[in-house]
């Protein structure tokens, strides 16, 4: 054999690859066009070019993007976080609290803040040492968190559930954009760790081969560990901003997103066996979601159509997933 | 003459009531490659282990290039400059060739001010190494996951990992199990390239064609102990598997 | 190519649904009503239908969208999708009177009006120019608070004035239901002789509420009367005792006339179900947002009525006819 890299022609197989991790965007992109042509037709307006539309679309996006992008992570090493949603609302509780408590001004918020990681540090950490350490299977183990945050939120906020607070700074935080700002902001985080860094690329690995990952010295349990770490804590953020929108905490604010934050993660190419998938990946996914639940209701269609329409996604996702593995061991 | 590169003098092991390892001698020379042989259960494994700091040995000691050597942890070994290849490979098949061989010790550049993974060097080491060891994977499968590379290609990345990483002592656990016999070829080509360049290598192998092709030495072990060792150019097929399985084989005759 | 394909797909959908939707819709001069009620329920639906006929009356275009669960997070973003088709006004039940504040704000401050049925905002004492939520316009509901009182003399006849009671309620921070607890309670005070247990909260899950009776039951098993303030609280109260086997023993008041309920009432699963009048409520959102379309003032409560509901008139057609529906 000789030692040239040889330069061979592009393959039919390698542009349906191409297609798989492409697809996401061009769905995107035809049901965008697809909804502005049906509402340029039938009503007359815009769907998309309009300041309140796409800013409706976008924080609709954001609160279940909050939790897919720590769910992005913990998909990554193949694992799940079904405590996503009652940690949201946990921290949603434990935010309106801490900053009563703490007065007024933009320090107490910043107290707040604070305050709520660190209680939200306790259920990602109990996550990781139930999964990493003790080996329990993660969809048990978050499912067992599931109930406990669950509980702890609706004891934190009592019989009320809910904990109102007028804050100014908070409804600062959670006044027009500002949200979607702060979602995006962390994405792009996530993004760079998840593209730039070791703690990115062990990720990948401990998703794709554990063993390996040990064996190049990886402390998998303690990566395992802080991966559920950062979920919850993505999960905070995502209580905080609720908490900022709607001047309350509810301790059942996440409740009905836990499903939608997996579901983007998958239409937007991650693979649930673990060791593939983008946040940029993940942002598509909930923009899909977004743009179908807004597009559906904007056009007088029964909102229950949404919901089969976010089902054949994900059905038409997890295919494309399952004929990319095919292509890639196949060959 | 100079020491050799690794001693192992008088090891044993137990684990609990049982006793694994019975004062196991070798030695090993730059270049040579040792055959190690022996049934299931004989103790290759805990052997290469213990060499490999996955196990700390009970009694005895292991010296390297002249030094007795203390192994923590198999990271330990490593930088010592053995390294060892399981079966599995231990290769991340969602990563790229760059990636697997520097997975765990990625170079980092900075872009912005900030430190990031230099994925660029990563890439060129990649393309160097198989180069070095005359292998051909086209550009867009080396930027690919390696799953997509075929067993041979797989087992040649490890073993351009190990050479990157300025292995000494290589030790390779079954290496041409899962492969073809043109991929096993391939691979015994370049065990006798890393002879060439003074590393030495210890092959575990149920195959004898391959120990016959490519060994300079035998160690057969049973039930922990050291059955026998040869010169593979004083031996045969026949007397190995009679030092494996010993006097049952000559009941059976 | 995959470029190429998505032009090509992006214009056969511009086509397709240019063609599939019929003539462009020519500048409309309809009033355009939006309805947002507060979870799927046929109490709303009954509404739905109130609100159909006042529409076809009034000739409005209205506009129905109704949220999966009871949930600030499942209601806004409708909110919002609504809003943006800038309607005239909107005819909404707000799922939390103090998070639905900022969120219809927008919606008042995009010129739309907002007219809350069946629960308030804030205190649900609109244009008085006090508070943050006085914005929308008018509050259209039963008057809860004498229901809840309606409620109480009902159970506390059915007990024959003694014995144990407790309420199942949704869940707090809900105007409607809130007030009904609150007319409950304070209608109880007169009657010493009744003792009248810690209130049930089971988030708009009769499942749960079922589960809860079952408790109580356990606890005290001298439980004489239960009091379900909404749709779903009734359904699962009713539920839990026909399992617990007391059917008939332990009285249940029901807020609300499901389905179904005229064979519990005749069963003496239920003793009083007290119907509210839904259908009234939509039928007067459409028509005052009608008026206020055309200029035309609308008071700023407008409370509708009671059917109280047992075994001995349920058979009759006028009141057999305020049982809710699908």
């Amino acid at each position: 054999m000789t030692a040239t890299t040889a330069t061979l022609p592009p393959e039919p197989l390698d542009r349906l690859a191409w297609i798989g991790r492409v697809w996401p965007w061009l769905f995107l992109l035809a049901l965008i066009t697809f909804f502005e042509a049906w509402s340029q037709a039938r009503i007359g307006r815009t769907f998309i070019f309009n300041g309140y539309n796409l800013q409706a679309i976008l924080l609709a996006a954001s609160a279940p993007l909050m939790l897919a992008i720590g769910q992005t992570f913990v998909i990554i090493t193949a694992g799940i976080d079904l405590s996503v949603g009652f940690v949201m609302g946990l921290a949603a509780v434990i935010l309106a609290q801490a900053t009563l408590a703490a007065g007024d001004s933009n320090a107490a918020l910043a107290i707040g803040v604070g305050v709520t990681f660190l209680v939200c540090l306790i259920p990602g950490w109990i996550n990781g040492v139930l999964i990493a350490r003790l080996g329990v299977p993660a969809f048990i183990g978050t499912l067992g968190m599931y109930g406990v945050a669950r509980g702890a939120g609706f004891l934190s906020a009592g019989s009320g559930m809910t904990v109102s607070i007028d804050h100014e700074g908070l409804a600062w935080l959670g006044d027009g954009w500002t949200p979607i700002i702060v979602t995006v902001v962390f994405l792009l985080g996530a993004h760079i760790v998840l593209s730039f860094t070791r703690f990115g690329q062990y990720t990948y690995a401990i998703g794709g081969n554990p063993q390996s990952a040990l064996r190049a010295g990886i402390n998998v349990k303690r990566h395992l560990t802080i991966i559920y770490i950062l979920s919850a804590l993505f999960a905070a953020v995502g209580g905080i901003l609720y908490t900022a929108r709607y001047s309350a905490g509810a301790a059942n604010a996440g409740e009905s997103m836990l499903l939608d934050s997996i579901a983007a993660v998958v239409i937007g190419g991650a693979s649930l066996f673990g060791g593939t998938g983008k946040v940029i990946g993940t942002l598509i996914g909930a923009l899909i979601i977004a743009v179908i639940q807004f597009g559906l209701i904007f056009l007088d269609v029964n909102a229950f159509w949404q919901f089969i329409a976010v089902g054949v996604v994900i059905i038409v996702s997890v295919l494309i997933d399952q004929y990319k593995e095919k292509l890639a061991s196949g060959k | 003459m100079t020491a050799p590169l690794l001693e192992v003098k008088n090891v044993s092991i137990r684990f609990g009531g049982v006793e694994a390892l019975k004062n196991v001698s070798l030695s090993l020379n730059p270049g040579e490659v040792l055959a190690l042989a022996g049934d299931n259960g004989a103790g290759k494994s805990t052997l290469i282990k213990v060499i490999s700091g996955v196990y700390h040995p009970s009694q005895g000691e292991i010296w390297f290039e002249g030094k007795p050597l203390l192994l923590r942890d198999p990271q330990d070994a490593r930088s010592q400059g053995i390294e060892t290849i399981y079966q599995d490979l231990a290769l991340a098949d969602n990563l790229d060739v760059g990636s697997n061989i520097f997975l765990g010790r990625e170079p980092m550049t900075k872009r912005f001010g900030f430190p990031v993974i230099d994925r660029a060097k990563m890439h060129d080491v990649a393309r160097e190494v198989l180069q070095r060891l005359d292998i051909v994977i086209p550009e867009r499968k080396l930027t690919g996951p390696v799953q997509m590379l075929s067993g041979g290609q797989r087992q040649a990345i490890a073993i351009g990992r190990a050479i990157y990483w300025n292995a000494r002592v290589l030790i390779m656990d079954e290496p041409t199990a899962a492969l073809g016999v043109p991929e096993q070829r391939k691979v015994m080509e370049l065990i006798h390239s890393l002879k060439s360049t003074g590393v030495a290598v210890i092959l575990i192998s149920h195959n004898l064609h391959d120990i016959f092709a490519v060994s300079d030495r035998i160690l057969v072990l049973r039930r922990g102990e050291k059955a026998g060792e040869r010169l593979i150019a004083e031996t045969n097929g026949e007397e190995c598997v009679r030092l494996m399985v010993g006097d049952t084989y000559q009941a059976l005759q | 190519m995959s470029s190429r394909r998505t032009v090509l797909f992006s214009l056969a959908a511009f086509a397709l649904s240019a063609l599939i939707s019929g003539p462009a819709v020519a500048e409309t001069k309809k009033p355009v009503v939006a309805l947002l009620p507060g979870v799927v329920d046929p109490f709303y639906f009954t509404m739905h239908r109130g609100a159909q006929q006042a529409a076809k009356e009034e000739g409005v275009e209205l506009l129905f969208q109704i949220p999966k669960a009871w949930n600030t997070a499942e209601q806004v973003p409708i909110l919002k999708a609504l809003i943006a088709k800038r309607p005239d006004v909107l005819l909404v039940s707000p799922v939390d009177k103090q998070q639905l504040v900022r969120p219809l704000k927008e919606a008042a401050d995009a010129g739309i009006k907002v007219i809350t049925i069946d629960t308030y905002i804030g205190e649900g004492k609109y244009q008085t120019g006090k508070g943050s939520a006085d914005f929308p316009i008018s509050y259209i509901a039963s008057d809860n608070a004498e229901g809840g009182r309606i409620a109480a003399r009902a159970l506390a006849k059915a007990i024959g004035g003694k014995g144990a009671v407790y309420c199942e309620n949704n869940k707090p921070g809900i105007s409607s239901t809130d007030q009904r607890l609150q007319g409950f309670l304070e209608e109880l005070k007169k009657y010493p002789t009744i003792k009248v247990l810690e209130t049930q909260y089971n988030e708009d899950d009769a499942n749960k509420a079922a589960a809860h009776v079952a408790a109580v039951l356990a606890r005290t098993p001298d439980l004489a009367g239960i009091f379900g303030v909404n749709t779903f609280s009734g359904k699962g109260a009713a539920e839990g005792v026909r399992k617990a086997g007391k059917a008939g023993q332990i009285k249940v008041v029901v807020f609300d006339a499901i389905p179904g309920i005229d064979q519990d009432l005749k069963s003496g699963l239920v003793d009083i179900a007290i119907a509210q009048q839904p259908a009234d409520m939509g039928y007067w959102g459409v028509k005052f947002a009608a008026d206020l379309v055309r200029g035309k003032k609308i008071p700023a409560w407008k409370g509708t009525g009671f059917v109280v509901m047992d075994k001995t008139n349920i058979d009759q057609p006028d009141v057999r006819k305020f049982i809710y529906s699908n």
